[in-house]
């Protein structure tokens, strides 16, 4: 596990109807380091997120997790490695029940069923919804929504967790508790978000995307700085 | 628009079952059996029909829901009843007793053994819809043996009818809030108004296989645990289809015969 | 168009949903043979947009009053006749168990005479041959209008033919198809148009969204053509037909009431009725009935007191603990 790194090399792309391109993307992200990604709407932060576990797949470059390449042969291993958590928490939530969605994952994994029960047991504590197993999503709050759409990317026990805008609609408090789960978590995270008071506390590195090419890799405050020239 | 705000909270509390004791399964075979045997009942004999009212009756007084309430919701049936059943009354009109001088015929006994009919069925489905929950009634059916593909089918779409009604409701406001003051659409903006949500929700529709294919779904909904028949349920079910049986194939009716003259 | 549980007998329900039943059972294997990935979100989705769509309503113009639809042939031509039909009965099934709508008994003629007529016999029948695998809008609408009067229409024939069977009603079979059938003529032209607005909004906008178009469906439906899928419901139907045609006969002569009532009709008195009547018959006796309603409703009073002394005071009870 503790090799585990993320690597974009020379990556393009571009969507069939649209200007929204990817243009020569490379960066490394190292065992245990928390990344933000920023840039402005449009700017290609979730195009590079849809990469990193094959939802899209590079024009030319390639997508490397832990050695692993990206490829329709290894996208099995790569989903167990990379969990993604999305921007809307409706759509992560698509089972009868919390305690279901979070057992989705390790189902697909075919783990035993005794795995699987501790695993929704442990994450589900972790991000807070103890006894709310049996409920479905609908009828929890948007804080919860969010943490249970975490629980469900956490089961899998993913190395590598991106996370695309997870502080968007959240309160204060909710907002403070989804930082916590995100600082404890051990592995890699690339975390794509506007939120730079949250970018800052949580990262200490960062990536700015302009217009489908990276324009600066390297301390957040200074990513921030330079995102806010672009404005 | 009020009728989607209302499905929203309905839709909401119905996810889960108010009857902790029984299982789902045996309330859902509990009131198919019921409205089986009730509906057996010849169209000629309200008076046996009558007596079915004791399910209804006992069960929502049971489950706490109340008869009362029960009963009023079961009345849109009605106007249904009403459209088929009629008919009857001009249409047969052979005497079949008098109250009073007043001749009955036929064709009413029909129509208010249908009407019964009618209301205690609704009431059944709806003290099932209250007590059991959805998706342990899909388990159910799992049990009964419906296609598991059918069975996804049916959580997916209960799950996001909130969703996309929610979104219904936020276009519909957004419209409202300019201020077109009507409160059907017209044909026209009707198609549009409607063609946006659907795009909208292909678009979820999308967003979520992108999900399930990140968490590792190959084509398949791994299945769903199933709920154990405990032996409160096992009672409930005998207990209630004996009498069903007995209901139906017993003259209790007989009893009273003589006893209100109606002449 | 929703039948209710006290409009059809027992038997009718039975065959009804055996054959409902059966074609459920058919689509399921179908659509898991469809290539489309995403076809599982899909119908999901689309099944919880036609609930919404239902609940939006439009003015019918000239007359002030308003409608909605009911979404088959919608459906169909998004996600082709199987997924549709499986998308529609669940639509069917949830609006029966949650908001009991519809019967439960009446659950399969509700999915024959709503969800097949569309979906299986109107889209193939009417609706493919006239839009094909264009965007060109004066097809899709002309194509969604004659869809949807085609499969009312012959769901009004359904409901009345499984009335009629069912012996609820004593309105002449022509008589009633004479209500029906215009009654529906004019839904199914509201429902036609309603359709195509939004196909050919679709038509414009997202031409992929169209089964007729998207070419992952093309494949899965030649394939449907070649392993002849349509005889498959060609046969069910039949076969529901033909046991309804037998258990028609079984029910007229088990069913003392209506075979007593017709025998009346023909002869012009009801001698004969007795000796086709078992003992236990109470026919002739329509003091017993008079008699059997109030005591009846006496009893079912006296349960009722009786409950609520028993469960109310116990809940009351329960609370006064907690």
């Amino acid at each position: 596990m503790s090799h585990h790194y993320l690597q974009f090399k020379n990556v393009y792309f571009s969507y069939p109807n649209s200007n929204e391109i990817l243009h020569d993307i490379s960066f490394k992200i190292n065992h245990g380091e928390h990344v933000a990604l920023l840039g402005l709407n449009g700017s290609g932060k979730s195009t590079i997120l849809l990469h990193t576990n094959g939802l899209l797949m590079p024009e030319s470059g390639e997508v490397v997790v832990g050695d692993v390449p990206v490829t329709q042969k290894t996208l099995r291993l790569i989903r167990q490695t990379v969990g993604m958590v999305f921007q809307n928490s409706d759509d992560m939530l698509f089972m009868p029940s919390i305690k279901e969605d979070v057992a989705f994952g390790p189902r697909n994994m075919n783990l035993p069923d005794s795995e699987i029960e501790r695993r929704v047991g442990f994450y589900l504590e972790a991000v807070g919804l103890k006894g709310m197993a049996d409920r479905p999503a609908f009828s929890l709050s948007g804080g919860q929504r969010r943490a249970a759409a975490i629980a469900s990317v956490l089961a899998m026990e993913p190395s590598v967790m991106v996370l695309d805008e997870p502080s968007a609609n959240l309160d204060a408090r909710a907002r403070r508790q989804l930082m916590g789960i995100i600082d404890d978590f051990p592995h890699i995270i690339l975390l794509a978000t506007h939120d730079e008071e949250m970018a800052v506390t949580l990262c200490k590195r960062a990536i700015l995307v302009h217009e489908g090419k990276i324009v600066f890799d390297g301390p957040t405050q200074i990513a921030i700085d330079h995102l806010h020239k672009l404005v | 628009m009020r009728k989607l705000e209302k499905t929203l909270l309905e839709v909401n509390s119905l996810a889960s079952g108010t009857d902790s004791n029984l299982s789902a399964l045996s309330i859902l075979i509990v009131t198919l059996l019921y409205i089986g045997f009730m509906l057996s009942v010849p169209l000629y004999a309200p008076q046996k029909v009558i007596l079915f009212a004791i399910y209804p009756v006992v069960q929502s007084e049971m489950s706490g829901l109340g008869y009362g309430k029960v009963f009023l919701k079961s009345l849109w049936v009605l106007p249904l009843i009403l459209f088929i059943g009629i008919f009857n009354p001009f249409l047969d009109r052979e005497v079949a007793f008098s109250i009073a001088g007043i001749n009955i015929s036929r064709g009413w006994v029909s129509f208010l053994s249908l009407t019964l009919r009618g209301l205690f069925a609704v009431q059944a489905a709806y003290i099932l819809a209250r007590t059991a929950g959805f998706f342990d009634m899909c388990h159910s059916l799992r049990h009964l043996g419906c296609p598991k593909i059918l069975i996804v089918q049916l959580q997916f779409t209960f799950r996001y009818i909130c969703v996309i009604v929610e979104e219904a409701m936020w276009m519909d406001r957004a419209r409202a809030a300019r201020g077109f003051g009507r409160k059907n659409y017209p044909l026209s903006m009707w198609g549009r108004f409607v063609g946006q949500l659907l795009i909208r929700s292909y678009d979820r529709a999308t967003a979520i296989h992108r999900v399930m294919l990140a968490r590792g779904f190959n084509g398949s909904i791994p299945a769903a645990r199933s709920h154990k028949m405990n032996r409160a349920s096992i009672i409930f079910m005998i207990i209630w289809s004996a009498l069903f049986v007995a209901l139906r194939l017993f003259n209790f009716e007989s009893v009273f015969s003589g006893t209100f003259q109606p002449h | 168009m929703h039948m209710a549980d006290a409009l059809i007998s027992t038997p009718v329900a039975l065959v009804a949903g055996v054959g409902a039943a059966s074609l459920l059972v058919v689509a399921s294997r179908k659509v898991s043979k469809i290539k489309r990935a995403d076809i599982l979100p899909l119908m999901g989705v689309m099944g919880a947009f036609v609930f919404a769509a239902q609940m939006i309503n439009f003015s019918i113009p000239g007359t002030g009053s308003s409608g909605h639809i009911i979404g088959g042939i919608l459906l169909a031509a998004l996600l082709g006749p199987w997924a549709a039909f499986l998308t529609l009965a669940s639509v069917i099934i949830i609006q029966c168990l949650i908001f009991a709508d519809g019967g439960l008994m009446a659950l399969g003629c509700n999915l024959i005479n709503m969800g097949v007529m569309t979906t299986m016999v109107a889209y193939p029948l009417v609706y493919r041959p006239i839009a094909k695998a264009t965007t060109i809008r004066w097809r899709i609408m002309l194509a969604s209008v004659l869809a949807c009067i085609v499969g009312l229409e012959a769901g009004a024939l359904a409901v009345t033919f499984e009335t009629e069977l069912s012996g609820v009603t004593q309105l002449p079979y022509v008589t009633f198809l004479s209500f029906m059938l215009p009654i529906h003529l004019l839904i199914g032209l509201c429902e036609g148009v309603a359709s195509g607005l939004v196909l050919c909004f679709i038509a414009s906008y997202r031409p992929a969204m169209l089964a007729s178009v998207n070419t992952e469906y093309k494949d899965s439906e030649q394939e449907d053509k070649k392993s002849k899928s349509t005889k498959w419901i060609l046969a069910i139907l039949s076969a529901v037909a033909l046991i309804f045609a037998v258990s028609f006969s079984w029910l007229a002569s088990s069913d003392p009431d209506g075979l007593e009532w017709s025998i009346e009709k023909i002869t012009g008195n009801a001698e004969l009725a007795p000796a086709v009547a078992p003992p236990t018959a109470i026919i002739p006796d329509y003091d017993s009935t008079f008699s059997g309603v109030i005591g009846g409703l006496i009893v079912v009073a006296l349960i009722w007191g009786i409950c609520i002394i028993l469960f109310r005071s116990k809940k009351s009870v329960r609370s006064n603990k907690n």
